[in-house]
């Protein structure tokens, strides 16, 4: 067993950590995670069965959280690079990956009331589309379009039914207080923002 | 996809008295909700109101609160 101390870490490191800590396995092996914040528990859950991994969770207590993570097939760099790549001609399948990333309650620069209705209207349009984006990231400002009072939740809700990922960022909820309002999507961190935002093929900023 | 049913469409001649609307409607739970003006109305750009078509009534009735005069009401798919 791997064992990795997440205790006292700030988000993301025990994800980072984590991850290092699978990636580093020669042979299917069992990593255990120790973290001392629910935040930390549900990235490194979520990220785990992302990758299909079984994950199971022990609370010891309110600031102590064991997470058990079974990973049974150790892939190669060779099979990740080709899991991620065209068969034909090597090159990574990202076409369609399109990310709308919104830092703001309000679109554009200007009168505040008309923005945060510009900003109604744009996520509206969205979900009408034809063409929906893989992931939405929320973040600063924009992470009250997600919680609780957003005039956005029923359209956001649509989207995720769709299949859209609604993901925002936890530390914009903790300084804005909002972190028991999430209404809609999954709360995640800056190194996933990044990584979401390297891997798209077209990232829109309203 | 996302299911479409036949809803009345509330146009304004301004931005400024369509969102004047839902202020007013969101204060007094009137249904409906503000939505870009639909293709199918005009190709200009716009915000409209969007609401159950049995609420044609209720509509007007805030519409004369406010003392707006609204371009147009249309019943549309959408």
């Amino acid at each position: 067993m791997v064992k990795v101390n997440g205790m006292g870490k700030t988000c993301p490191i025990p994800l980072i950590e984590t991850k290092k800590a699978i990636k580093a396995l020669i042979s299917p092996d069992t990593v255990e995670v120790m973290v001392d914040n629910n935040m930390a528990v549900k990235n490194i859950t979520r990220f785990a069965t992302d990758n299909g991994y079984r994950v199971s969770t022990d609370k010891i207590s309110d600031k102590e959280f064991k997470l058990t993570i079974e990973v049974k097939e150790i892939k190669s760099e060779e099979e990740k690079k080709l899991a991620e790549s065209c068969a034909t001609c090597g090159a990574t399948d990202n076409t369609g990956n399109i990310v709308i990333a919104i830092g703001s309650e309000k679109m554009g620069c200007g009168d505040e009331k008309l923005g945060k209705n510009l900003m109604k209207a744009f996520i509206y349009s969205v979900s009408q589309g034809e063409v929906r984006p893989k992931t939405m990231l929320f973040y600063n400002g924009g992470a009250h379009l997600t919680c609780e009072g957003s005039l956005s939740l029923e359209d956001l809700n649509n989207l995720t039914e769709l299949g859209v990922k609604i993901k925002t960022c936890g530390t914009c909820l903790d300084f804005y207080g909002l972190k028991d309002k999430l209404k809609v999507g999954e709360v995640t961190n800056m190194y996933d923002i990044v990584t979401t935002m390297e891997e798209a093929s077209l990232v829109i900023r309203p | 996809m996302i299911e479409k049913k036949l809803c009345l469409v509330i146009s304004f001649n301004k931005t400024i008295d369509a969102m004047a609307f839902e202020e007013y409607c969101l204060k007094n739970s009137v249904n409906g909700r503000l939505i870009p003006l639909p293709k199918e109305i005009s190709a200009g750009c716009g915000l409209a109101w969007k609401c159950d078509v049995d609420n044609q009534k209720e509509i007007e009735k805030a519409l004369s609160n406010l003392s707006i005069k609204c371009d147009k009401m249309t019943k549309l798919i959408i």
